[in-house]
């Protein structure tokens, strides 16, 4: 987040993520019907080297250095002052990761069954349109992107979805965009403000963000603007009800994308965007986002439990998920934060393959409907196990990646958010149920004459699932190097926050030794004292360590 | 050795890796072998750094172990840890030993069964999260064991997933425990928030130091008292652990008597400095739950006639001694009777499941009998398991419920009260049960089973003396099964000696064993009881705790062997005071009702706006078409208003106003 | 009097200046003479003619454009037509229509008896009205060139002798629009009684020199209210749209394109020369007026657009929201109109004309095709199923129909963009994002038409859809600009932002 961006690379290695799928799609887009192996090859190679060098980009970042890498920045529109930023620091750097990954394995794993030049070739261009908004830092670029993935996910939709397609993808079109027509103006706007304050009009992130400086009043109104778009997107309640539809209707690779990466553009905006630029604003507004989102939390979870269609619970179980990551957005700590960024990429992961899985429960019964499933463990032991696993970790059991987001999110709100947090963790007892009771349904029991014929995992659907688990493994017991990464970041951005609002985040310090000695209470005392002290700076519902009002 | 502590959690884990990859091809019984001899090595692995931590002085017999990083956080920062010190060495001393014989028995027990290789994986699993619920340096690593025993105890409890009952059960158990482990997560955060940190030392030596707030030690105290009580099925959140009898008999003596039951209760002892500074209400409220539920329990157990559900109220009536020791500051009493209860416990659970076993998996009471000279070597292991449970003299449950009764009336009189009743009924409750199994008429010889026995049912190959149908007769276990039993049988007997109190007769140097082992750990919460009147009375309410005993079971022997007096069981104890079903059908009905609703406002209200706007920007265009008629009069018309309409505007609101 | 007469010297005129004007005129009368003497000339050859006079026009007019960019913009025929790159702009954007137009034209009337020399020749009568009208420097001019717009367009939309339709969509036009030129006219008069004046130069003059004296003049803001009807009626925005919807659906498709684009284009032009460049004197009067005019627009063209099933009916609507569209950037131009510093609301207003007027060719170039193959039927049942009937012109429709949805990388979303900026750098937020939430209510409408192409069953009985040439040349080219705009807008937008630099 630092206005000085370390690491500019003589190989654009960031554009060419964003153009390679690009490129892919128009080959797939222009291949003779006469080799029809051809597109998949392609879309396949595109996607991959996509993902190889978004690896590549993990592997070489600079842990521990907060700012942009890899920045590239070019001029694009002078006279609008519009550059062709893009940079990656640590809140995107695994959401880009995850985009590079999760596009070759939904296009090696999933087939659409029909006319698969063009839905390769859109899926192509979903993933080059989801990465550019994840490494843009030109406002401009930024929303051109996060406006245009709709095209590609329209179409997928409404040309690969099931029975109530057209309505699905209509309303997500719409829905979106009227939320981003909001944001346009609001970026607009901010840029002509900005202008007064930089002398000059420019769309740069970051020179906004660090030069610019907005009267309360207006930046509030500009914040809500990009607030409306980002919260369509995550969705926050009550903004949600285009994601059941979306989700259930779209086809198995739609659902994939858009529960694995598109949802994260909300969610990413708040962090990179809302709380970057705005920060008194969004300072200002928590109480409102943290209550819907507590509210998003409990309400997703109760809806879900009575969904009929396993998709359909998937898509509750989301808006229940995303309502975790942003409360630690909003909660404003170090923990919270990073928690809701690593939460970003548990939450794709899991819920990614849920609706993997899910997929290829229809692939093999034509329906959805978790009363027509039962007894599938019967009949199909490892794809059940596969679930299990998976849906373990949607529900946070210790040890799995999903847990370890929200535990993070949760001890992070507990210091500024009291009391949701409380209701926030009860919502995970929620999580068991629903998902509990419906796997219950369709896997439990004796398999009626239909789901006899279930067929087990196939070892095409395990290479691709293996990939997922393996994650969701890894991320719950080691996410050390993922958080490390995270961490500089997060710490630059509320440092921003603090900078421009009377906010001080709490940190609850170590007090006494770890080692069992009862020799120095003497000290201890005083050290207590400074704790104290250190807690003076905390708001209203701030944490104090010896008053903590915890029972 | 100490250092080595991670091999302890490591060999499970080898274990259930190995099985998952190749368990299939190991299968029945190599899987079940392999599986037991790692619970075992894991078991050495705890006696060697057991007598190491032995070789030590007591101050230095605390270490920590940590092997990395696992959640770091600007200040938060949680390593992969163990505690090493005579609790949890204690601790995994009594869940891998005793585990290991229950691997052990299953071999014979699961013996045929489809899913052989499964239930050892998942029985693996279920030691490895175990062990690192009890080494766990602090509480997100318990936390994961805590978790994992959950999970496993889901997966085994729905073992026989094909049958509802035994899925529902599974999910309940799941269910009911996430409620507790979320007093649990809060407990972390709050520990945070005041100490910057969740390892056990941090938070009980600033709980030592005086550094911990009455309110934050509250807090956490009751938090995590909340998740124990749905851990160790305590009233209110009992209501999973009767239904969880639905899984495998091996699994209700490993998981649901021995160990993953009492981690509440290791939960609460290992954080008792956080306690002792907690405001003075925690204590004799964590005892009231405990000293009520015993006697609840106990009832319940009075009037079953499944011989698993028995044992299930029994061991939650149990678990309310541990509790309430806890509540009067009885640590050490607390932990004797955990272990001292899971030999027993264990024994009579795995002695009940020789008995289903050789009745083809019939498990009510009222079926059986007489079963003493067919399966002359269950029952008296099983008899053994009475013995010490009713708290007869010499046998373990003696000494350590009679600890827990004394610190309970140096503490207040009406908890002791309720523990002797407790004690009378318990001694009932197992005397009515020995009495129905292995004493009286045989009454199964009219049934000749086929439908009840569930695996049967279920099709999967049952073992082969499940075969015969129609005439049979009850047989005895194959040795593999018998050899755990004998072996639980002689620790039910003399595990007393661990922690025997300072009575007549008793050589000084062996008494409060434990009480001087655990010193270090417990001292800073263990309550004072020297010179109260319960102290220097000691005799008298061994002879009570005796008397009690013996009282129940004559009253049993009377009731049901002699059939002098009628027995008395009470709907109302039979149907467990009707709470289960209560809270069940609350569930179903006003809970599930409000949960439709909310489905049903997601759809009319919320989305219902969003396509209500749809609705009324085609209605509104609908009507203003209308006006598009194509007569160019009255398009000329319009246009003429338009225009008066501006001239007004221009003319008269501009110009002249 | 007499001795003025006699002492009277034609004012300089500047020839060359007037090139494209006469090219135009050069080529419409030269293809009337020769059309009418010579037979039948072989297919698309009037097309190829109007279509080269239209480029070579469209040259000559980049060769002003630098003449002025290199010097001053000026005022030819005694003051009487601003020879400024605003008007050059439009020359050029009114040219590009021009040639588009009539390659189109050429495929849908050849093989009909509409197909001669005639439809050409109109429209190069009408471009020269339309250019007239854009720069002209006085208010008699400016209606000159309104006639001659509007009476080739009456004529035009008539020209389909064969569908009663177009016959009645000629006389409902000719009739209002003689109506609403009527207001003009009048209009002008009285401005002049205020002002004394037609010229626009003169006229800003005098009104600045004598402030006190003028504001407020009932008789000036009169005139100002019966410009706003024409020009209202001109461009199409409620509540004079009225003749629109009819007008369009009836006239002949590449007419019905010429208007959009053309008629457009021109009509805004002469709003920008009559209110912002003459009348910035009276800004605060007549902009709430602009304001309404914008909403009703929008509100009307994209609400009215959605219950509608003939596609050409939706694009009519549709075109109405995006005058709408304009009108924002008109009034985001009023705010400092007649300022040294003119703000970015003109460059906004004419780069959307360019663009939108590519567009809308394309968009009913690809109706016109489709009607060519389903006998004249332009109902959304025509469009069903044309990705796997003719997928090329589905993508290239989809295009068209993404860009009017304000979608990113096409030129649609720049033009969008440009005026709302220039709204927001006038701090008038109100109209910018209702013009944003409505354009999602206009959205609809085209998703509609891609469901139809894209998700809708072919009829069975669907009819085979051939692409001829020049059509398809059209459709391509404006695909081409559409996209090509929209990554790289960059040139475009400095060209536009020089209409202001250069300005009169």
């Amino acid at each position: 987040m630092l206005a000085s961006e370390a690491g500019t690379l003589a190989f654009p290695i960031l554009t060419a993520i964003v153009l390679v799928p690009i490129v892919g799609a128009l080959i797939v887009a222009l291949m003779p019907k006469s080799r029809p192996e051809l597109p998949k090859m392609v879309a396949l190679l595109s996607s991959a080297a996509t993902g190889a060098m978004t690896i590549w980009l993990m592997s070489s970042f600079e842990t521990g250095d907060s700012g942009f890498q890899f920045v590239s920045k070019h001029e694009w529109i002078e006279p609008w002052g519009i550059s062709w930023h893009l940079g990656v620091d640590g809140i995107s750097l695994f959401l880009v990761v995850l985009t590079g990954v999760l596009f070759p394995l939904v296009i090696a794993g999933i087939d659409p069954h029909h006319d698969e030049r063009p839905y390769l070739a859109w899926l192509l261009m979903l993933q080059a349109g989801v990465l550019g908004s994840f490494l843009s830092l030109d406002l401009f670029v930024f929303f051109i992107f996060f406006e245009i993935v709709l095209v590609p996910m329209y179409f997928l939709i409404g040309g690969w979805g099931y029975e109530n397609r057209v309505y699905a993808a209509t309303k997500f079109f719409l829905y979106t965009m009227l939320g981003s027509a909001f944001m346009l103006v609001g970026i607009v706007a901010t840029v002509a403000i900005a202008a007064d304050d930089l002398g000059k009009t420019t769309f740069d992130l970051v020179e906004i963000a660090e030069g610019a400086s907005f009267a309360a009043s207006t930046g509030r109104w500009l914040f809500f603007a990009f607030a409306i778009a980002f919260a369509v997107k995550v969705p926050i309640f009550p903004l949600h009800t285009w994601l059941p539809d979306a989700h259930t209707q779209a086809p198995t690779a739609g659902s994939v994308v858009l529960a694995g990466v598109m949802l994260k553009l909300g969610t990413y905006g708040f962090l990179r965007f809302g709380l970057y630029l705005f920060p008194e604003a969004s300072f200002w507004s928590r109480p409102l986002w943290l209550t819907l989102a507590v509210i998003g939390i409990i309400y997703g979870a109760i809806a879900a439990t009575m969904q009929m269609d396993l998709k359909r619970l998937v898509a509750y179980s989301s808006v229940a998920h995303m309502g975790f990551i942003v409360l630690g957005i909003f909660a404003f700590t170090t923990q919270s934060m990073s928690g809701s960024t690593i939460q970003m990429i548990n939450h794709g992961v899991s819920t990614g393959a849920l609706f993997l899985l899910v997929g290829m429960i229809y692939e093999r019964r034509k329906t959805r409907k978790i009363s027509e499933l039962n007894g599938i463990q019967k009949v199909a032991p490892v794809f059940a196990a596969g679930f299990m696993i998976v849906m373990l970790s949607s529900i946070g059991v210790p040890g799995l990646n999903g847990f370890v987001g929200e535990f993070l999110i949760l001890t992070g709100s507990f210091l500024t958010a009291r009391w949701w947090t409380v209701v926030a963790a009860a919502g995970v007892i929620l999580a068991a149920l629903y998902l509990l009771w419906a796997y219950q349904r369709v896997f439990h029991g004796e398999p009626d004459e239909e789901n006899k014929k279930f067929r087990e995992l196939s070892l095409k659907e395990g290479m691709v699932l293996l990939p997922f688990i393996g994650v969701i493994v890894f991320m719950g017991v080691y996410p050390k190097p993922v958080l490390d990464r995270i961490e500089p970041t997060i710490d630059v951005l509320i440092t921003h926050v603090e900078a421009h609002t009377d906010y001080v985040e709490p940190e609850p310090t170590i007090q006494i030794g770890v080692v069992t000695d009862h020799g120095e209470e003497g000290d201890h005392g005083e050290e207590g004292e400074d704790n104290d002290t250190e807690h003076e700076g905390d708001e209203d519902d701030g944490d104090d360590g010896h008053e903590g009002e915890g029972d | 050795m100490a250092e080595l502590v991670w091999l302890i959690p490591a060999f499970p884990l080898v274990g259930f890796l190995t099985i998952l990859l190749f368990g299939r091809r190991m299968g029945d019984p190599l899987s079940g072998w392999f599986a037991t001899a790692m619970v075992f090595a894991s078991f050495i692995a705890s006696v060697g750094v057991y007598s190491d931590l032995l070789g030590m002085d007591e101050a230095e017999r605390s270490h920590v172990e940590s092997l990395f990083s696992w959640v770091p956080v600007g200040n938060l920062q949680i390593d992969l840890a163990f505690l090493v010190d005579p609790l949890s060495i204690t601790m995994c001393l009594f869940v891998t030993g005793i585990g290991g014989l229950i691997h052990m028995y299953s071999i014979g027990y699961m013996h045929g069964d489809a899913k052989f290789s499964k239930f050892f994986l998942y029985l693996n699993l279920f030691i490895f999260s175990m062990t690192l619920l009890v080494l766990g340096e602090n509480l997100l690593v318990t936390f994961l064991g805590w978790e994992g025993v959950g999970t496993c105890s889901y997966f085994l409890i729905a073992f026989w997933q094909t049958r509802e009952s035994a899925a529902t059960a599974g999910k309940k158990a799941f269910i009911t425990n996430r409620v507790g482990d979320w007093g649990v997560m809060l407990a972390m955060f709050l520990a945070f928030s005041a100490v910057g940190s969740i390892s056990y030392s941090v938070l009980n030596n600033n709980a030592e130091a005086g550094l911990l707030s009455e309110t934050t030690a509250t807090g956490i105290a009751v938090l995590l008292f909340v998740g124990a009580v749905g851990k160790s099925a305590q009233l209110p959140l009992y209501v999973w652990l009767p239904d969880a009898m639905e899984g495998p008999t091996p699994v209700s003596a490993l998981i649901h008597a021995a160990t993953m039951v009492t981690a509440g209760v290791f939960l609460m002892i290992r954080i008792n400095p956080v306690l002792a500074v907690s405001a003075d209400w925690v204590g004799p409220m964590i005892a009231w739950v405990g000293a009520v539920t015993a006697l609840f329990a106990a009832t319940i157990a009075l009037a079953q006639s499944d011989i698993k559900k028995v044992l299930a109220y029994s061991t939650i009536s149990q678990l309310g001694y541990m509790f309430l020791a806890v509540g009067t500051g009885a640590y050490v009493a607390a932990l004797f009777h955990m272990i001292t209860h899971a030999f027993f416990k264990a024994l009579l659970f795995l002695g009940s499941g020789s008995v289903i076993h050789g009745m083809n998996d019939e498990q009510d009471m009222n079926k059986m009998g007489k079963l003493f000279k067919f399966m002359p070597i269950t029952a008296s292991t099983f008899i053994v398991g009475w013995l010490a449970i009713a708290g007869v003299p010499p046998f373990a449950g003696f000494w350590s419920k009679d600890e827990i009764l004394l610190f309970a009336l140096a503490d207040n009189t009406a908890l002791y009260v309720l523990g002797l009743i407790t004690a009378l009924l318990t001694a009932l409750y197992m005397t009515r049960m020995v009495i129905m199994t292995f004493f009286g008429e045989a009454k199964w010889t009219s049934f000749a089973n086929d439908d009840e026995a569930p695996e049967v049912a279920e099709g999967e190959e049952p073992i082969e003396t499940h075969g015969a149908h129609g005439e049979f007769k009850p047989h005895e276990s194959p040795v593999i099964m018998l050899i755990p039993l004998v072996v639980l049988s002689v620790l039910a007997i003399a595990g007393g000696v661990i922690q025997l109190p300072s009575l007549w007769g008793v050589p000084d140097d062996v008494e409060h064993t434990l009480e001087s082992w655990l010193h270090a750990q417990v001292i800073f919460g263990e309550a004072d009881i020297t010179g109260t009147w319960a102290d220097e009375h000691l005799g008298l309410l061994v002879l009570f705790a005796v008397a009690s005993a013996v009282v129940g079971i004559l009253l049993g022997w009377l009731i049901y062997q002699r059939k002098r007096i009628k027995p008395w069981e009470p709907s109302l104890f039979a149907n467990g005071w009707f709470y289960d079903r209560t809270v069940t059908r609350f569930m179903g009905g006003p809970g599930r009702k409000s949960f439709e609703g909310v489905a049903e406002f997601d759809s009319k209200v919320v989305d219902g706006a969003v396509n209500g706007v749809a609705v009324a920007v085609t209605e509104t265009a609908t009507q203003a078409r209308k006006g598009q008629t194509g007569y160019v009069r009255q398009y000329a018309g319009l246009i003429g208003i338009a225009t008066v309409l501006l001239l007004g505007w221009f003319v008269v609101i501009r110009g002249i106003l | 009097m007499l001795a003025q007469v006699d002492t009277f010297v034609g004012p300089e005129v500047g020839w060359f200046a007037l090139s494209p004007m006469l090219t135009l005129l050069g080529g419409a009368l030269s293809l009337m003479l020769i059309g009418a003497l010579t037979p039948q000339w072989p297919k698309g050859m009037y097309a190829t003619y109007a279509a080269v006079v239209a480029a070579a026009a469209g040259g000559l007019a980049m060769f002003q454009w630098d003449d002025i960019t290199d010097s001053e913009p000026t005022t030819l025929v005694g003051g009487a037509i601003a020879f400024d790159t605003l008007s050059m702009f439009l020359t050029i954007t009114i040219c590009a229509a021009l040639l588009l137009v009539s390659l189109l034209t050429s495929d849908s009337i050849s093989g009909t008896p509409n197909d001669g020399p005639e439809i050409y020749s109109l429209y190069m009568a009408a471009a020269i009205g339309a250019i007239v009208m854009a720069s002209a420097n006085d208010l008699i001019v400016l209606f000159l060139g309104l006639e001659t717009l509007s009476l080739a367009l009456y004529v035009l939309a008539a020209s389909n002798r064969r569908s009663g339709e177009s016959a009645e969509a000629g006389i409902k036009y000719f009739v209002l629009g003689g109506f609403a030129s009527a207001f003009f006219l009048y209009g002008i008069a009285l401005i002049y009684g205020a002002t004394g004046t037609t010229n626009i130069s003169e006229m800003v003059a005098v009104l600045h020199s004598s402030v006190d004296v003028f504001h407020a003049d009932s008789l000036a803001l009169a005139g100002i209210a019966l410009l706003l009807v024409g020009l209202g009626f001109k461009v199409a925005a409620a509540p004079f749209h009225v003749w629109a919807p009819d007008v369009y659906q009836g006239s002949p498709t590449p007419v019905t394109a010429f208007m959009a684009s053309v008629g457009k284009a021109a009509a805004f032009a002469a709003m920008l020369r009559v209110l912002v460049i003459a009348l910035p004197f009276y800004r605060d009067d007549w902009r709430p007026i602009v304001w309404v005019l914008a909403l009703l627009s929008l509100l009307v063209g994209s609400f009215l657009a959605i219950v509608q099933n003939n596609v050409k009916r939706m694009l009519a609507y549709s075109s109405i929201s995006h005058a709408g569209f304009i009108l924002v950037g008109v009034e985001a131009a009023a705010h400092r109109a007649g300022e040294a510093d003119p703000g970015s609301g003109m460059p906004a207003v004419v780069m959307y004309l360019l663009l939108y007027s590519v567009l809308v060719i394309g968009s009913f170039a690809v109706v016109a095709i489709v009607q060519r193959d389903s006998g004249g039927d332009a109902s959304l049942d025509a469009f069903k199923g044309l990705a796997t009937r003719h997928p090329m012109l589905a993508i290239g429709m989809t295009v068209f129909l993404l860009a009017q949805a304000g979608v990113p990388f096409t030129s649609g979303f720049v033009a969008k963009f440009g005026v709302i900026q220039a709204a927001a750098d006038e701090h008038s937020y109100a109209i910018a994002i209702i013009a944003m939430v409505v354009a999602v209510v206009a959205a609809f409408v085209y998703l509609k038409i891609m469901v139809s192409m894209w998700f809708a069953d072919r009829a069975d009985d669907a009819p085979r859809i051939v692409v001829p040439f020049f059509a398809g040349l059209t459709v391509f080219a404006a695909v081409i600009f559409t996209l090509l705009v929209g990554v790289f807008p960059g040139w475009l937008i400095d060209a536009a932002d020089t209409v202001t630099a250069y300005a009169r």
